[in-house]
């Protein structure tokens, strides 16, 4: 009888930890079967192209809840990102054909600083205050307020149109260029989870404050550096949505935070902090990605699309909580 | 039975007003205002101010016991949304007789209690974060909303409904007295009752209730049970003021009432607060919000002052309590 068990629990052990990755795989198989256009190369490019912003911000916002916080304002810095970028691309350096590639270099710049001045910002306020899940929520809910009106100061309220031509900041949105953008962030910041000092106490500093602190580590410096992180990403996120719609406005980055929390909380990162990783992020927004472009293909209106999504998120916290029950169970 | 340590020293008012500096800075606030426009401190003004108040108050006191019994809901907002929309869709079908719109409105309440039960379900037997399910959860009632409305706004030209929301008793609109009705209620539960100690209990050490006795899965349970309720009440409320419903309604709902349960006081970690003290954050909150309106500022300007302020309030709020300089240890 044990046997059989113990060879039970491998099996479904193998689901478990592949669960995103099959996800993804019966999505894709369903909608080739509906419509075999879906399996064109085309396609994917086009999904990853999709994914890669709201997957750069779901890594910063990866960062924050990784470190036992939350970043509310990740949608707000990605508005004023986006609308200061535009500012930068049309004006005259970034109309003369002569000085755009510089202009497209300082867009690119200038989104990731605001980035981390709004995350420095809710850092170093977490820092101040010692915040823990809780205060980040309250504090970074402020920020996003403010971030927004700063945003909408900035263009007046007004939409902008891009007055640019085509050239290197154009580039950034078109062919695989987001893609491997994302790819390159998803890296850097898996290297940096995985291998260096800060990357590992962010971990600790997640799953317990107190004993964190205890142990030695400068838990202020970590805190700010992981809203930082957080921020820069929001930065790059926005720098990239506004070269692939060509235009921008205060409102561009609505919900963004609440999105990117979803793929990070599919991904299985658990929103206590502590856990998780950068590569399940990643396989949480393609899970999303892969989803909404699946709807799409089967005629599945945007309103209808909500719906999907909002059970999907709980289904796989759900399925999520289970596995590492099932797993506590088996140490034990 | 919780024992209360600060049951000895002085009144009841005066330890209220103690631990309530943002009481004194509200007042010192209005005086402000006052002098520098006078006409905010107009009875009618303030009358106002306590009506669109007392809206989001009966949400807002259905947040802080939730963040009391240690649970949050993102999905609230969305369940307003939805009692707004459903409310007057019923109101446009049976809202001819006085049964009709009584029917209406219980109607309306049970499926925004089946929202938050459905909430509570997930959140006790699936053991998942209350932050993430509400998470999802407002997301699928968002998309029922748009896809039951197509995106437009309901109308209602009901009576009863008009008469609820301009109708006034000793010069106080009905809005105000439901507010108060509600607010003395639930603090008596908090307070007096052993199901309302029980809920500090949970929120404070969920292994320690439980050891305890208390039934510490109903309890977070029924929380999002009476956020359900809440979300029907204010609804219906907010459609007896607006009498029409929409999904662009609302929607800053959930963090408004985190934000006056925190301003009022209440720690997010669970545990410790009172609707008292959510009280004040809701009137701090709508003071300045309506304050700021009349100083007559563009809107952009408006909310960035408003964003700051409650960075600042929170900020001192959170340093004072870490500190353990005031209060509430």
């Amino acid at each position: 009888m044990g046997s059989i068990n113990k060879r039970n629990i491998s099996f479904v052990g193998v689901i478990r930890e592949w669960g995103l990755i099959f996800a993804i795989l019966f999505i894709i198989i369903i909608a080739a079967i509906i419509n075999p256009l879906f399996l064109s190369v085309n396609n994917f490019i086009n999904i990853l192209r999709a994914v890669s912003t709201i997957g750069i911000a779901a890594i910063g916002m990866a960062f924050a809840i990784m470190g036992g916080a939350m970043d509310l304002s990740l949608g707000s810095t990605v508005s004023l990102a986006a609308v200061v970028t535009m500012l930068v691309m049309n004006s005259p350096i970034g109309i003369d054909p002569a000085t755009m590639n510089l202009a497209a270099i300082m867009a690119l710049l200038a989104g990731i600083c605001i980035g981390l001045a709004v995350g420095l910002i809710n850092g170093i306020i977490m820092a101040v205050v010692n915040g823990r899940i809780g205060e980040s929520f309250i504090i970074t809910y402020a920020m996003q307020i403010i971030v927004a009106a700063v945003a909408l100061i900035v263009v007046k309220g007004e939409f902008q149109a891009a007055k640019y031509p085509a050239g290197l900041f154009k580039n950034f949105g078109m062919g695989v260029t987001p893609v491997l953008m994302f790819v390159l962030v998803a890296v850097i910041a898996q290297l940096f989870m995985t291998k260096t000092k800060t990357g590992r106490y962010l971990y600790f500093l997640g799953a317990n404050m107190d004993a964190a602190k205890m142990a030695g580590i400068k838990i202020k410096q970590v805190r700010i550096i992981s809203h930082a992180l957080c921020g820069i990403c929001a930065g790059i996120a926005g720098v990239l949505i506004v070269s692939r719609v060509n235009s921008a406005s205060a409102l561009q980055g609505q919900g963004y935070e609440l999105e990117a929390m979803a793929c990070v909380a599919v991904g299985g990162t658990s929103l206590a902090g502590g856990s998780g990783g950068i590569a399940q992020t990643v396989l949480g927004v393609l899970v999303i990605g892969v989803l909404a472009t699946a709807l799409n293909v089967l005629g599945v209106s945007s309103n209808q699309q909500l719906i999907v999504r909002g059970v999907v998120i709980i289904a796989a916290v759900i399925l999520d909580s289970w596995n590492k029950r099932a797993k506590l169970k088996e140490v034990a | 039975m919780m024992v209360d340590t600060e049951k000895n020293s002085g009144t009841v008012a005066l330890r209220f007003v103690k631990r309530q500096p943002i009481l004194i800075l509200l007042v010192c606030y209005i005086i402000v205002i006052g002098i520098v426009k006078p006409t905010f401190v107009s009875v009618g003004n303030l009358k106002n101010v306590l009506i669109d108040a007392s809206i989001y108050g009966v949400a807002a006191l259905a947040m802080t016991i939730a963040i009391i019994c240690g649970e949050f809901d993102l999905s609230l907002a969305s369940n307003f949304m939805w009692s707004q929309i459903f409310f007057c869709f019923l109101l446009n079908e049976w809202g001819g007789t006085g049964f009709g719109i009584f029917a209406a409105w219980i109607v309306m309440v049970l499926s925004c209690i089946a929202i938050g039960a459905l909430n509570g379900l997930i959140v006790v037997k699936g053991k998942i974060n209350s932050f993430i399910t509400t998470l999802g959860m407002m997301t699928i009632v968002k998309g029922v909303c748009l896809v039951f409305t197509d995106g437009e706004m309901i109308s209602t030209n009901n009576e009863f409904i008009k008469m609820v929301g301009k109708g006034t008793l000793f010069g106080f609109s009905y809005l105000t007295y439901i507010f108060i009705l509600l607010i003395v209620i639930s603090f008596f539960v908090m307070k007096y009752t052993r199901f309302g100690r029980g809920l500090f209990a949970t929120g404070g050490n969920y292994a320690a209730a439980e050891l305890a006795g208390i039934n510490v899965k109903f309890n977070k349970f029924i929380v999002f049970v009476i956020l359900g309720l809440s979300a029907g009440i204010s609804g219906s409320m907010f459609i007896s003021r607006m009498r029409a419903g929409s999904v662009l309604y609302g929607t800053d709902l959930s963090l408004t009432c985190v934000a006056a349960t925190v301003v009022g006081g209440t720690p997010l970690s669970g545990g410790k607060g009172s609707v008292l003290r959510t009280v004040v954050g809701v009137l701090v909150i709508y003071v300045l919000y309506k304050s700021l309106s009349f100083l007559g500022l563009q809107g952009y300007y408006n909310s960035l002052i408003k964003g700051l302020v409650l960075l600042i309030v929170v900020t001192v709020d959170a340093y004072m309590t870490r500190s353990g300089k005031v209060r509430r240890k």
